[in-house]
């Protein structure tokens, strides 16, 4: 880059000529010209100067905002993979805790809910009746001989057998209710809402139906029956005891001959008030 | 520099860095309470490594989860790596997972995608 602002070259020419011409020497207005002209020239090389050193600032200016600029959007996708990896760790945690809930609250065979979700379920279900005056009723389920399936068919065909049970079971209630395996081939239904009465209508319509699933030969009938003790949950009371009034009913329609409902009674028996009934 | 190991904890890997065999060995979780202190004396150890042993560097993986400002360190070390690797050094990473947590692999990949050097990321029985 020259100067910012060339003087017209005819002028420049024209005051050149002047300065030269022995005609002026002497006359008052050269020197005067002379001194403006070299002022003049001064400001334009100091000017041409300022340009140059304010044009290496705005390159190096530019320069560094744009190493800046590289450096961000280098940081930015930096922080975006760190962020995609973190979220992906995360939600394999949280799957993982997922699982491990399903797991610590269900049957791994059957999948229904185990022994302790059955008894978180029980106890809120007693929360609820009492507060708002309403019934439920606590079922056992004992399928009688099923042993024997495993003696002849294998342990196997046993577990698959109890799959399938457990299946036919959940088909036949309804939303509200719960199914649970308690422990072997025992499982206890919580029917919320429901009396005694109603609640054999239901027990009844699930015996028919684990009768009905298909015992591979060479099992000696090809079906199972099952037993049942009911107990309505009264009000007040803990649920440990309806539990156990339900565990004593399904005694007494095993020691009656199987394949049969017992309700029970409303008082709990004193020797019979154990905390949980035993895995058995 | 010396070899150095730690004994993992529940929430921290173990680390055994061996300069004979030029191999860093990570395994186990990193959600540690304090990264920086953690993953300083790896840091120190690679950067040595990488400047005076003259060998080629191996780094074993077991890692399953990782918090994030293990993975901020993780993501720095394989930064490293790269960058000795297009200063013509030999390095590597072996990452090791779980053949029954598959997940563990797809993370390894994503950390993988951005690395020129040899990665194997290998499902282990």
């Amino acid at each position: 880059m020259t100067s910012a602002f060339p003087p017209p070259s005819s002028l420049e020419s024209r005051i050149s000529q002047l300065l030269a011409d022995p005609v002026y020497d002497g006359h008052p207005l050269r020197q005067a010209l002379e001194d403006l002209w070299e002022t003049h020239r001064d400001l334009d090389r100091r000017l041409d100067r300022i340009a140059r050193v304010s044009d290496a600032f705005q390159s190096m200016a530019r320069e560094r905002e744009l190493g800046l600029q590289e450096r961000m959007e280098r940081d930015l996708r930096r922080l975006e993979k760190l962020a995609r990896i973190s979220d992906r760790y995360q939600s394999m945690m949280r799957d993982l805790n997922v699982a491990l809930t399903e797991a610590s609250t269900h049957d791994s065979l059957t999948r229904l809910p185990n022994r302790r979700l059955l008894t978180d379920r029980l106890k809120a279900e007693a929360e609820r009746a009492d507060r708002y005056d309403r019934s439920f009723t606590v079922v056992m389920i004992d399928i009688d001989h099923f042993k024997r399936i495993n003696d002849a068919c294998g342990h196997d065909v046993g577990d698959s057998v109890l799959i399938e049970l457990a299946h036919a079971m959940g088909a036949e209630l309804r939303d509200q209710d719960c199914a649970g395996r308690w422990g072997g081939e025992e499982f206890v239904l919580l029917l919320p809402e429901t009396p005694l009465d109603a609640a054999v209508q239901v027990v009844e319509r699930v015996r028919d139906r684990l009768n009905r699933v298909r015992v591979p030969y060479p099992h000696p009938t090809g079906s199972v029956t099952a037993s049942a003790g009911l107990a309505e949950h009264i009000p007040g009371t803990p649920v440990t005891a309806t539990l156990t009034r339900a565990d004593t009913a399904l005694l007494t329609a095993k020691r009656n001959g199987r394949d049969r409902i017992e309700r029970a009674g409303a008082d709990t028996p004193a020797d019979l008030a154990v905390p949980f009934p035993s895995e058995a | 520099m010396q070899s150095f190991e730690t004994t993992g904890t529940q929430s921290t890997p173990t680390i055994r860095a061996n300069w004979e065999e030029g191999t860093l060995f990570m395994e186990g979780d990193s959600y540690p309470e304090n990264s920086y202190e953690q993953f300083r004396p790896v840091f120190d150890w690679i950067e040595a490594f990488l400047n005076t042993a003259g060998r080629p560097l191996l780094l074993d993986l077991h890692l399953l989860y990782l918090n994030t400002s293990s993975i901020k360190a993780m993501m720095d070390i394989f930064d490293r790596l790269e960058s000795a690797h297009a200063a013509g050094q030999a390095v590597s990473v072996r990452w090791s997972y779980d053949r029954r947590n598959e997940r563990v692999g797809e993370l390894a990949e994503e950390f993988r995608e951005d690395c020129s050097f040899p990665f194997a990321i290998e499902p282990s029985a």
